[in-house]
């Protein structure tokens, strides 16, 4: 059997590379499975950095994504959306970029379903070519992926086939990881840990590297460290998306994104991706940029309680 | 005290009555206005549902406010448990989840809905064909659709809009995508003949009006506002809705559910689900 055919156990000691040498393991035209979701813990820092190395033609496959996959669409990176939802959910409303690039052709659409993409994702954990739902026969995802169909031998029931998932790569953020390359997400862990389980290459930033023995102490790994191919130190790595308990959703940010990004492809590059993406070649300039301390400051202040909290969501990002 | 609720409140109030108490329900996301009727439900007529916050999937939360996004820690404060996304869907397809709540851009007459794209359809699209629009998706909405026990649909924009192509409908003869599976696949098989878990949806919650299903599994309207008619929902309708024999008035949530609620939302995140003009819609609350 090739090798293709099998999923690597990662069992170097030290998997810790900076920001670009992770990014450089993704290629043109990969399959990349993008962790996190919506508002939170999404690999955002990474995600600029693939969009500096001039990273094209992926195919990005996920849950329910936002701002992600949007800037991805509106830096010309990607090929193909398998995404099962992508937008700004009743906050701003829909993705634009993503929403421009899939009109245009630019962007292949190729809409996923949350539990089809689950099971896909399982199938390939589980070593088998397929998995039977008995879901989504009767609706257009039929026909869009072609998807086969078989009668059960044991009980004469119908039963849609979803072929087996293995993502060529899938880039994370986690909120604490070791050098082995141990990775502890607090909070909801979407579709991370089954992307950790089920792809070629496992890339993830993290906002503290820790020693494993204080990575046990917070409660041991989410994803243990043969999952994972390399993995690099980056604090304020998911913004702006949250990364709690570090900090919450830049909302403000997010607005100013979505304006930006509603303005036009051409608005879209000069205000967003020029100043945040391309003109910060180190993570610390974005940082910088975005606000530094006073920012970091502000965002982890949900941790004084609800009206702070509240605060931090109140008034800012009114769209029409 | 309170002497008028929002039509927001209304609505809320509205998809609050179709949870069953004692059993597990379940909210998407980019969706305060069942966000607020799972927690009105449970705070009320369903102290004992099993209630599942979407994109989180925290098991009975008590969020100290509405958040502007779904996946914030904000939503699954209080959490008994936290479920993974597997375990959530896994639950549907072995016939757990009793109720889910899905909109859509275009519903039909059956209940299918569409958030996946306008254009030419499905078969269309699978060979490179342009959609004249992009929608976000469907999330995990396909699969509930078909596994979860019952449904609730919803959308607060079943007013048609006015545009440059002429009136644009919410609520339409046929989806160009069905995303989320009614009464009626695709090639019109009855979807009792799919043998999916679920029954379907059974109840339709516009900002116009309460729709049921009659036997047929075809919209019915059932409820009118103190502030609609029959003929507007005609108007805005681009079918002939069966009309319930006995037509109702929606009815509207006390003092305490409002106050709960307004405290539930200080932010008014369920406005952003509302077009501007209904923002303004309140009614007396009398008798």
């Amino acid at each position: 059997m090739s090798s293709e055919r099998h999923l690597s156990v990662h069992a170097a000691s030290d998997k810790r590379r900076s920001l670009p040498e992770l990014a450089a393991e993704v290629r043109d035209g990969d399959t990349v499975g993008l962790g996190g979701g919506l508002s939170s813990r999404e690999p955002m820092a990474l995600l600029r950095e693939l969009i500096r190395q001039g990273r094209r033609d992926l195919r990005v496959v996920g849950s329910a994504h936002g701002i992600d996959v949007d800037m991805l669409c509106g830096a010309g990176a990607v090929s193909v959306s398998a995404q099962s939802y992508v937008g700004f959910e009743q906050d701003f409303g829909m993705a634009p970029n993503y929403r421009r690039t899939c009109q245009s052709g630019e962007v292949r659409i190729d809409d996923g379903c949350c539990y089809t993409l689950v099971q896909q994702l399982r199938a390939t954990i589980l070593g088998v070519p397929f998995l039977p739902v008995r879901s989504v026969r009767g609706t257009d995802f039929e026909t869009l992926h072609s998807f086969r169909m078989m009668t059960c031998p044991y009980t004469g029931e119908e039963l849609a086939l979803v072929p087996a998932l293995r993502p060529d790569v899938s880039v994370l953020h986690a909120q604490y990881g070791d050098e082995r390359g141990n990775l502890r997400i607090e909070g909801p862990p979407v579709v991370d840990i089954l992307l950790a389980k089920s792809s070629r290459t496992v890339l993830a930033t993290v906002e503290q590297l820790v020693s494993t023995e204080e990575l046990h102490e917070r409660g041991g790994a989410t994803i243990p460290y043969f999952y994972v191919s390399a993995v690099s130190e980056v604090a304020f790595g998911a913004h702006p998306t949250a990364c709690y308990p570090f900090y919450a959703y830049d909302r403000p940010h997010t607005a100013m994104y979505y304006r930006s990004a509603k303005a036009g492809s051409e608005v879209f590059r000069a205000e967003y991706l020029q100043p945040f993406v391309y003109d910060c070649p180190h993570h610390d300039q974005y940082l910088e940029r975005v606000g530094g301390e006073a920012l970091r400051q502000r965002l982890a202040s949900w941790k004084d309680g609800p009206e702070a909290w509240q605060r931090l969501y109140a008034n800012d990002g009114e769209v029409a | 005290m309170t002497g008028y609720c929002t039509l927001g409140e209304a609505m809320v109030y509205a998809l609050s009555r179709t949870v069953e108490d004692r059993t597990l329900v379940f909210h998407g996301f980019g969706s305060p206005l069942v966000q607020l009727a799972l927690h009105l439900a449970k705070h009320t007529h369903a102290p004992d549902m099993v209630l599942v916050a979407g994109a989180t999937y925290g098991v009975n939360p008590t969020p100290p406010f509405l958040a502007p996004t779904s996946n914030d820690w904000v939503m699954d404060r209080g959490a008994e448990a936290s479920l993974r996304i597997e375990e959530l869907f896994d639950l549907a397809a072995s016939g757990r989840m009793g109720r889910m709540f899905l909109s859509g851009l275009q519903i039909d007459p059956w209940g299918n809905a569409n958030v996946t794209l306008l254009g030419d359809g499905a078969s269309a699209a699978a060979q490179g064909a342009l959609p004249k629009l992009k929608l976000p998706g469907g999330g995990g909405g396909c699969n509930l659709s078909c596994d979860a026990e019952r449904i609730t649909l919803w959308t607060a924009g079943h007013r048609s809009v006015s545009g440059r192509k002429g009136k644009q409908f919410r609520l339409v003869p046929e989806c160009d995508f069905i995303t989320n599976l009614g009464h009626r696949a695709v090639d019109g098989t009855p979807r009792r003949e799919l043998g999916h878990r679920g029954q379907g949806p059974d109840w339709l919650i516009t900002e116009l009006g309460v729709f049921d299903f009659d036997p047929y599994g075809h919209l019915r309207l059932r409820a009118v506002y103190p502030d609609t008619t029959v003929d507007e929902i005609r108007e805005h309708t681009d079918f002939s809705p069966v009309v319930a024999d006995e037509l109702e008035t929606v009815g509207l949530p006390d003092a305490e559910m409002i106050s709960f609620l307004r405290a539930l939302d200080p932010l008014g995140v369920h406005l952003q689900e509302l077009r501007p003009e209904d923002r303004e819609r309140r009614f007396d609350l009398t008798g």
